[in-house]
């Protein structure tokens, strides 16, 4: 089984159905000649040419609202907003248009429209602010953010399938780094809304998104030494969400964790507590304690490995809920 | 005449309706000629007649403005919306500009097929300040979308006057999108017809698209219940025409119809109007069954 960088596997999955499906038509910034941003794109351009790979100018809101336009005249679409940054510039169509359309329309029309973006830290250190979490509260999107490049790939080939509107979010810090093992001759797709058990443990819960997956990893074995047995989920959908998987662990370990790289104020983790909360309340046995990044903008340079969650925080705060800090 | 008659009967039924009186030529001589595959992408101040066009039944589009059951959309979005499977681009909020997103996208998927299929989209004169309209004629030009926008100007955004929120004219926008912008005289539907054909006809050949500012006036206020008190009747212009009246003299002088037969066709338009009306007052309201808890996502085969 080949070795890919999410990247590769994201781009396998969108040449994959590329191939399969004339209808699917790529959208964005640098996408052609330069590989895209973090070499996104890479060979697209020399494969399918720019007819289905196509340039446009820097303009989001236009460039999202012609791909909605598309989706509903029968292409599938994907659009690539470069930086999550960006996203507030067509906030318009990926609020108010892109997931009101099916419902709006009484159940007609659809929209199989697919939003790649990138958030958080990255090898660059440009444009970190990660706004996932306002699309979670949006009736109308599904939105995942994958973890490792197998899921990259097969959640990329579920959105691509989907006739609804998926944001897709990658993590920049995990963009090129580490590599995992990838099934390219399959067209095996993840399903979006179902959570995974990065790592099963009996002593808390450790509910994780995109780039603090790994370091939820690495937390786990560092507390693994110190006697706490952590439970890792990844939960790979932020919505849907798999409060399923969330709620099952929980009653087990009756400790709760939660780990993304977006600010906490209003967040992911306060869904995931509010879930447990109404599902089993009598079984948490501590405090819960939500990771995220500091409530500020995050800042450039050196500045910004403060305000960032990582497996260090991690690891104090599963030592709080543990009573061991 | 059916564009008016039916403005009419709806204004009076709901005070929030948004009323056309005046501007009936720009938009039925913006969409009359078009095939029925063809995208249409109407202004949201009343393009009911360009459904009725594509094959819509009037007394569903009179639900819609009535709240009751049997409207296109199970009265979920708003009244203006359109049955998107007569291929009109879809009005699911009330935000401005977005509609000429996804009309250019309409095009794009017509250019991605191959087909030579067009869309033609109408926005006012406020909405032409939008960041959105840049952005969707800009990427229309560099891709040579087959699409055509027509600004349909009358003069008015809700109480805010043209001259104070338009700097220069909307037509000569298109000479920096590098692309053909005329102006018409958007109260008589001939001439519409024939600039909007030209331009539909250059789009068809794969020439890109055209910007057209049809001039009109909007004689009543922003929504039918709206008290004009931004209005000052001293400033009023006294020459605006009615595109109906200058229709009928034209069919007249040229022979086509005389008074006898228009004041048929009239009966027959608000016979149909009542009809519609009637049959729609009739329904029951639209409520908690139309609220599709399940309808948010569409289901996917795959």
């Amino acid at each position: 089984m080949p070795s890919l960088t999410q990247t590769e596997a994201i781009i396998d999955a969108i040449a994959l159905e590329m191939r399969r499906d004339p209808r699917v038509v790529y959208i964005g910034q640098d996408v052609g000649a330069m590989g895209g941003s973090l070499q996104g794109t890479r060979g697209l351009l020399a494969e399918f040419g720019p007819r289905r790979i196509r340039e446009a100018p820097i303009a989001e809101s236009g460039m999202v609202g012609a791909a909605i336009g598309a989706a509903l005249f029968g292409r599938r679409p994907i659009v690539e907003i470069s930086f999550g940054e960006f996203i507030p510039a067509a906030m318009n169509q990926l609020i108010n248009q892109a997931p009101n359309i099916h419902y709006m329309t009484g159940g007609v029309a659809r929209v199989p429209l697919v939003v790649r973006t990138r958030v958080g830290d990255g090898p660059y250190g440009g444009h970190p602010q990660d706004y996932s979490a306002w699309f979670a509260h949006v009736p109308g999107w599904k939105v995942v953010t994958p973890a490792q490049p197998c899921d990259a790939r097969g959640l990329m080939l579920s959105a691509i399938r989907d006739d609804n509107p998926v944001l897709f979010i990658e993590a920049m810090s995990l963009a090129h780094a580490p590599r995992g093992p990838v099934a390219t001759e399959t067209e095996a797709c993840v399903p979006i809304g179902k959570a995974r058990v990065a790592r099963t443990g009996a002593d808390v819960s450790l509910v994780a998104v995109g780039s603090m997956v790994p370091a939820s990893l690495r937390a786990a074995d560092t507390l693994a030494a110190e006697g706490i047995d952590v439970e890792v989920i990844d939960l790979r959908s932020i919505q849907p969400l798999d409060t399923g998987c969330v709620v099952a662990s929980v009653q087990r370990t009756r400790r709760l964790v939660t780990a993304h790289e977006a600010w906490v104020t209003g967040g992911l983790g306060a869904e995931i507590v509010a879930a447990v909360a109404e599902a089993c309340p009598s079984a948490l046995q501590a405090p819960v304690v939500r990771v995220g990044t500091a409530q500020v903008p995050t800042p450039s340079g050196k500045v910004r490995a403060h305000a960032l969650p990582n497996a260090e925080r991690i690891v104090e705060a599963v030592r709080r809920v543990c009573g061991r800090s | 005449v059916v564009c008016r008659e039916l403005d009419r009967a709806l204004c009076q039924a709901n005070p929030r309706w948004f009323p056309i009186e005046g501007e009936e030529a720009t938009v039925v001589g913006s969409f009359i000629d078009l095939r029925t595959d063809d995208a249409v992408a109407p202004h949201y101040r009343d393009p009911f007649v360009v459904y009725l066009m594509r094959g819509a039944e009037m007394w569903r589009l009179a639900c819609q403005v009535l709240g009751k059951v049997g409207g296109y959309n199970k009265g979920r979005s708003v009244p203006f919306n359109g049955p998107v499977e007569l291929n009109v681009v879809p009005w699911v909020a009330g935000d401005l500009g977005t509609s000429l997103g996804t009309a250019t996208g309409a095009a794009l998927a017509f250019q991605q097929e191959g087909s030579d299929r067009v869309c033609v989209c109408t926005f006012g004169d406020g909405t032409a300040n939008r960041g959105d309209v840049h952005e969707a004629i800009n990427l229309a030009a560099c891709w040579r979308l087959p699409i055509v926008y027509v600004c349909q100007n009358n003069g008015w955004a809700i109480s805010q006057a043209v001259g104070d929120y338009v700097a220069g004219s909307i037509v000569d926008r298109a000479r920096g999108y590098g692309i053909p912008g005329v102006c018409v005289d958007g109260n008589d539907v001939d001439a519409v017809r024939e600039v909007v054909a030209e331009a539909v006809a250059r789009a068809r050949s794969g020439l890109g698209p055209s910007l057209i500012e049809a001039r009109t006036w909007r004689w009543r206020g922003h929504w039918a219940g709206d008290d004009e008190g931004y209005r000052d009747p001293t400033l009023e212009p006294h020459d605006v025409e009615d595109p109906l009246d200058l229709y009928a003299h034209r069919l007249m002088e040229r022979g086509l119809a005389d008074l006898e037969r228009l004041q048929a066709i009239h009966a027959e338009v608000e016979a149909q109007v009542s009809a519609a009306m009637t049959r729609a007052m009739a329904q029951p309201d639209t409520g908690a069954a139309e609220l599709g808890l399940d309808d948010v996502y569409a289901a996917c085969p795959h």
